[in-house]
């Protein structure tokens, strides 16, 4: 059976609203936070654990104006991340790395604005301290620094720090691969970056 | 500040959280450990020290060491020139250890509307459903397959030597031989098992693995957040592979996003309100003209069909 399509087309707006499952409130505006009240109550005990920590990094990454609106907005893309992982050292890994991306994201909005608004030559200087060029965070400095750091790890640390950091595998595949036990894997991991942090230490 | 003891327990507590397994078994002894201000800062170090170090993926000195790394899984996309560089570097002798090149990648996908049934090298079997795209890539110890677009349900053939693994933004869902279907949804991904069993885990091993059963699903977010287990989209699953559509008391805005999927010329509300009415049915893809027949018969909305997509509209005395 033919459906009858009546013309309205006066009646139509030529940009109809597009299509979006999630309506038109996009996801990232400031949406309610969906508390179930022992959600709330875990990742607010996790975050006061860590929050004095979360400030002191972030304050290594922006400037530390900043560093406290980061801090705040970390702890709210955590509760809004509804399921967790319960196990605290990896909840914090989770949390460091999400505060790590925002003070990615906030330099690059810094970046766009200052070539807008032609921002002089000090505070230029002042941002360029804390951050690189290309929308990075490390700085030509630091990545010299780490660049070398790693180059110096004896040859099957840095080849398991290689494998792990950039071509995400776990250890029990690196195991396999360089023909190691499990543990060793997780020593030499230990290893770098005990020796990467201290590179990082003289770098800061 | 920090005592060189702090250091090295900050690096090896560091070094077992990056591993899931055995982090869990130490949960007490580590909120011991982390309750300490020195410990704190011994371990920001190493926070700092592995996050800006990411940032050296595509420097040439590290793309060089890693070139010379030995390879079961072979990098991702290796650039040409970095191919080259390590060739060189072979040549001249400087790291002449264990160098594999990596198995070729091969690409499949699928345009809207299209359907597409891919039978691989190993036994396994990939249908591909509208505007998808996988990369393929066999290799002696891992089937490793990348989904970047779309959707596909996989029918694994049982290799227990060969881990069958699907990577879909930040996740990782390991098969040895069963049926599961991923999706890349607004957002995430959405995986669904229909026989056997799958383990679902983070790319970067941040979040602990969680296996997931025949009848179950589980998704998670493009930051890497899981969520709980759910039923498996076993309807929606077997219908997408018959080319239908079943629509089972959803709300209508949700079957227009699955309808526009198949369709060039996407259906549209001319009113966002209306897009939380249910539609119930079974529609076959690209039958446009019984779809919206269904749509006018049982919701009274009417269609105006434009060039570049069709509104439906409330019609005369159905506007509430």
């Amino acid at each position: 059976m033919k459906p009858e399509t009546t013309q309205m087309s006066a009646s139509v707006a030529p940009s109809a609203y597009p299509l979006d499952i999630a309506g038109p409130d996009a996801p990232d505006a400031a949406e309610p936070i969906p508390a179930e009240a022992s959600h709330r109550a875990y990742v607010t005990m996790l975050f006061n654990r860590h929050r004095v920590s979360l400030q002191r990094y972030l304050m290594r990454l922006v400037p530390p104006d900043d560093a406290a609106e980061l801090v705040q907005e970390s702890y709210y893309r955590l509760l809004r991340h509804g399921e967790m992982v319960k196990i605290d050292a990896m909840a914090r890994s989770f949390l460091f790395q999400t505060a790590t991306n925002l003070a990615r994201d906030h330099y690059r909005r810094r970046a766009s604005h200052r070539a807008a608004l032609h921002v002089p030559i000090e505070d230029e200087e002042i941002i360029e301290d804390h951050l690189g060029p290309d929308e990075q965070l490390a700085g030509e400095q630091t990545r010299v620094l780490l660049e070398r750091a790693i180059a110096d790890l004896p040859q099957d640390t840095r080849t398991v720090f290689l494998l792990h950091r950039f071509r995400d595998l776990t250890y029990p595949q690196i195991a396999q691969i360089m023909s190691l036990s499990g543990r060793t894997v997780a020593r030499k991991m230990a290893e770098a970056i005990e020796r990467l942090s201290a590179a990082m230490s003289e770098a800061t | 500040m920090t005592t060189p003891a702090a250091k090295l327990s900050a690096a090896e507590w560091f070094a077992q959280a990056r591993c899931g397994d055995t982090i869990a078994a130490h949960e007490q002894s580590w909120l011991q450990w982390i309750d300490d201000a020195g410990h704190q800062q011994a371990y920001e170090n190493c926070e700092l020290a592995w996050e800006l170090s990411g940032e050296l993926r595509r420097s040439p000195a590290i793309a060089a060491l890693l070139a010379a790394a030995p390879t079961a899984r072979a990098k991702w996309r290796v650039p040409v020139w970095q191919m080259g560089l390590a060739a060189s570097l072979l040549a001249i002798g400087v790291f002449g250890w264990r160098f594999v090149v990596a198995p070729p990648i091969t690409q499949y996908s699928t345009g809207i509307g299209e359907q597409r049934t891919v039978a691989l090298a190993d036994g396994s079997t990939v249908f591909l459903n509208t505007d998808s795209d996988v990369r393929v890539q066999l290799s002696r110890r891992v089937r490793r397959i990348e989904l970047a677009r779309g959707e596909a349900l996989f029918s694994v053939s049982h290799d227990p030597s060969r881990p069958f693994e699907v990577h879909a933004l930040q996740g990782v869902t390991t098969a040895v031989g069963t049926q599961f279907d991923v999706e890349l949804t607004r957002g995430g991904a959405a995986i669904s098992v229909l026989e056997g069993t799958v383990t679902v885990g983070g790319r970067a091993a941040v979040l602990a693995p969680v296996a997931v059963t025949a009848g179950n699903g589980v998704g998670y977010s493009q930051e890497g957040a899981v969520s709980e287990l759910r039923a498996a989209e076993v309807n929606r699953i077997q219908g997408w592979r018959t080319q239908r559509m079943v629509f089972n008391d959803i709300a209508l805005d949700t079957a227009l996003a699955e309808y526009n999927r198949y369709s060039r010329k996407p259906i549209v509300l001319s009113n966002p309100a209306i897009g939380s009415r249910h539609i119930n049915g079974v529609f076959h893809i690209g039958d446009e003209a019984a779809f919206l027949s269904a749509l006018d018969q049982g919701l009274h909305l009417k269609a105006t069909k434009g060039d570049a997509q069709t509104v439906l509209q409330p019609a005369p005395g159905y506007e509430q």
